[in-house]
């Protein structure tokens, strides 16, 4: 049955001209930036044959264009799910999910899916771009993998915790402003401490510190139990959420 | 009674924030019965119809459907209700069939084509598969919210004022079917109109402020006429004149006789110019369902008043 309703999330995803738009414009700024590296690295090439162990075209080339769809898809997952929830609250169609026989985490499942499907689009191309460097030149396939991993974990959080503002609101612009102010908190919140070296809770909590490990090519096991309690943690609270519009109070 | 009936609820109470909007709420339904909820706006309809179907929680009470506990075995119970909240729940990026497809698929319905395909037959959607929901009328989006409802043809169906904002003929195709679904199916239906309630209903509820003030079956198809005369008369001299089954006397002097259709009026007309007792009035009294509801909450209210 949760099929039935990952066919639905996409399908109003599709639907709409919204996720065309942001797709399109995600993929212009990836690729003029991918084009601005690759021109970057072309320039410093002579100087860096004469390095010892230089950094090859995954560090200076993919890594920094990993960061950067990171950073945008703090912007973008949080508008991508603010209708999924508070839409349907405003339009009065959870009634329909509430009156059948459906539970909610299977509701809610099917709706995190359902957004993974879209960002399936723009993970695939990130993963392609540096491929086609490939033909030219040796890539670091272990690192581009770890990275790779890193973006997909990063895209379930993001959704995940955009879900959760999508059920907390009957107002999409409310849920999408919350989501992103969340993740981008999640993001930076150990910028300040980050010069003194000592590693804080801020240092555990923030998103970028466990992204950041996956991009260099680590992959390891609390960055990836982070990413899944983040994803876990904000879907049940999505449940929890859920539940509370009809519990009695 | 109560293992046979199909929805069983008790002692429902719901608050919100410190307004009582529902106290109390015993129902009962069995296969076959059609139940109409009447109640003025903000009696508790809607609150009393979200609550048997799950959409929201009773602070007090419990709901069953075909002895499943709505809050212990809450799918179970949903398997068998059909639901048509009074704003239909419609996708507008859907196209018709999609969207019963999807509806089908929720409730667990094996050949979905076929199910959807009799469900548009039976809510005049044959010729709409394809459209967009956003782009249709009003009319046919309520259609398509109560083909909704039925397309897994489910053994309670709970709708919420079905009619609103369908033009004449749409009601009368609306009641019709409503009316046929409730031969197989036990239906509960929530509405403002009283002529609704006498042509497809079997029993009655009425709602008053979160309480219910009267539960019974509908008195059957008889009509009442209101008769007025200038001279005096006794009761067994109107009682025989052909085609009156029952009379009664009016509060304000006039009389109020129980014929088996409105034609009877012909009669009584001649039998009452025949004995020169000065016709005054004659006409099709407020029906007694209407004449039980005005009582029930006018009537409340005038008492709360005073």
């Amino acid at each position: 049955m949760i099929d039935a309703v990952v066919r639905r999330e996409v399908t109003s995803l599709f639907r709409a001209p919204f996720a065309w738009a942001v797709l399109a414009g995600l993929q212009f700024v990836l690729a003029y930036q991918f084009l601005a590296q690759l021109d970057i690295f072309d320039e410093l090439q002579p100087r860096l044959a004469r390095l010892a162990a230089p950094p090859g075209v995954t560090q200076l080339v993919v890594q920094p264009l990993l960061v950067t769809v990171a950073m945008l898809l703090l912007f973008i997952v949080p508008a991508l799910t603010m209708q999924s929830l508070a839409g349907e609250r405003r339009a009065g169609t959870l009634a329909l999910w509430y009156s059948s026989p459906i539970a909610l985490r299977t509701l809610v499942g099917g709706k995190f899916i359902g957004v993974l499907c879209l960002l399936a689009v723009p993970w695939a191309s990130t993963a392609l771009m540096p491929f086609t460097l490939a033909w030219g030149t040796a890539l670091d396939f272990g690192t581009l993998a770890a990275g790779l991993l890193g973006l997909a974990l990063l895209m379930m959080a993001a959704a995940a915790i955009g879900l959760f503002f999508s059920a907390l609101t009957s107002q999409p612009t409310l849920a999408a402003l919350g989501g992103f102010a969340c993740l981008m908190f999640l993001w930076m919140c150990d910028w300040s401490g980050r010069l003194d070296g000592e590693p804080t809770l801020f240092t555990q909590l923030s998103m970028m510190n466990h992204f950041q490990n996956f991009v260099r090519g680590y992959v390891d096991s609390a960055d990836l139990a982070y990413f899944l309690l983040v994803t876990v943690g904000a879907l049940a609270l999505t449940v929890w959420r859920l539940d509370g519009d009809r519990r009695a109070l | 009674m109560t293992e046979d009936c199909l929805l069983v609820a008790r002692g429902l109470t719901r608050r919100y924030g410190p307004r009582a909007a529902l106290v109390g709420l015993d129902l009962a339904l069995a296969r076959g019965d059609c139940l109409g909820l009447l109640g003025l706006n903000g009696a508790g309809k809607s609150t009393t119809l979200k609550i048997l179907t799950g959409v929201l929680a009773p602070h007090a009470g419990t709901v069953a459907i075909g002895g499943h506990d709505l809050a212990r075995t809450p799918l179970a119970a949903k398997r068998l209700l059909g639901y048509l909240p009074d704003v239909p729940p419609l996708f507008p990026d859907a196209r018709v069939d999609e969207y019963l497809a999807l509806c089908a698929r929720l409730r667990e319905v094996r050949e979905v084509e076929a199910a959807v395909g009799r469900a548009k037959a039976r809510c005049g959607l044959a010729d709409v598969g394809q459209r967009l929901i956003r782009n249709l009328s009003k009319g046919y989006q309520q259609r398509v919210g109560l083909a909704q409802a039925i397309v897994h043809e489910p053994a309670l169906l709970v709708l919420d004022e079905p009619t609103v904002g369908l033009d004449p003929v749409q009601i009368r195709d609306v009641r019709l079917l409503v009316a046929a679904l409730a031969r197989e199916h036990a239906v509960i239906l929530s509405t403002h109109l009283l002529a609704e309630v006498q042509q497809i209903c079997t029993r009655v509820a009425v709602l008053h402020e979160g309480r219910l003030v009267h539960e019974g079956p509908l008195a059957g198809d008889a009509c009442w006429l209101r008769l007025r005369l200038r001279a005096a008369t006794q009761l067994g001299r109107l009682q025989a004149i052909p085609g009156v089954q029952q009379v009664q006397p009016a509060d304000d002097g006039a009389w109020l006789l129980r014929v088996a259709t409105p034609a009877a009026a012909e009669h009584v007309a001649a039998a009452v110019t025949k004995e020169n007792l000065g016709l005054l009035e004659l006409r099709v009294a407020d029906s007694a369902l209407e004449q039980t509801f005005l009582a029930l909450t006018v009537g409340h209210r005038a008492q709360a008043g005073a």
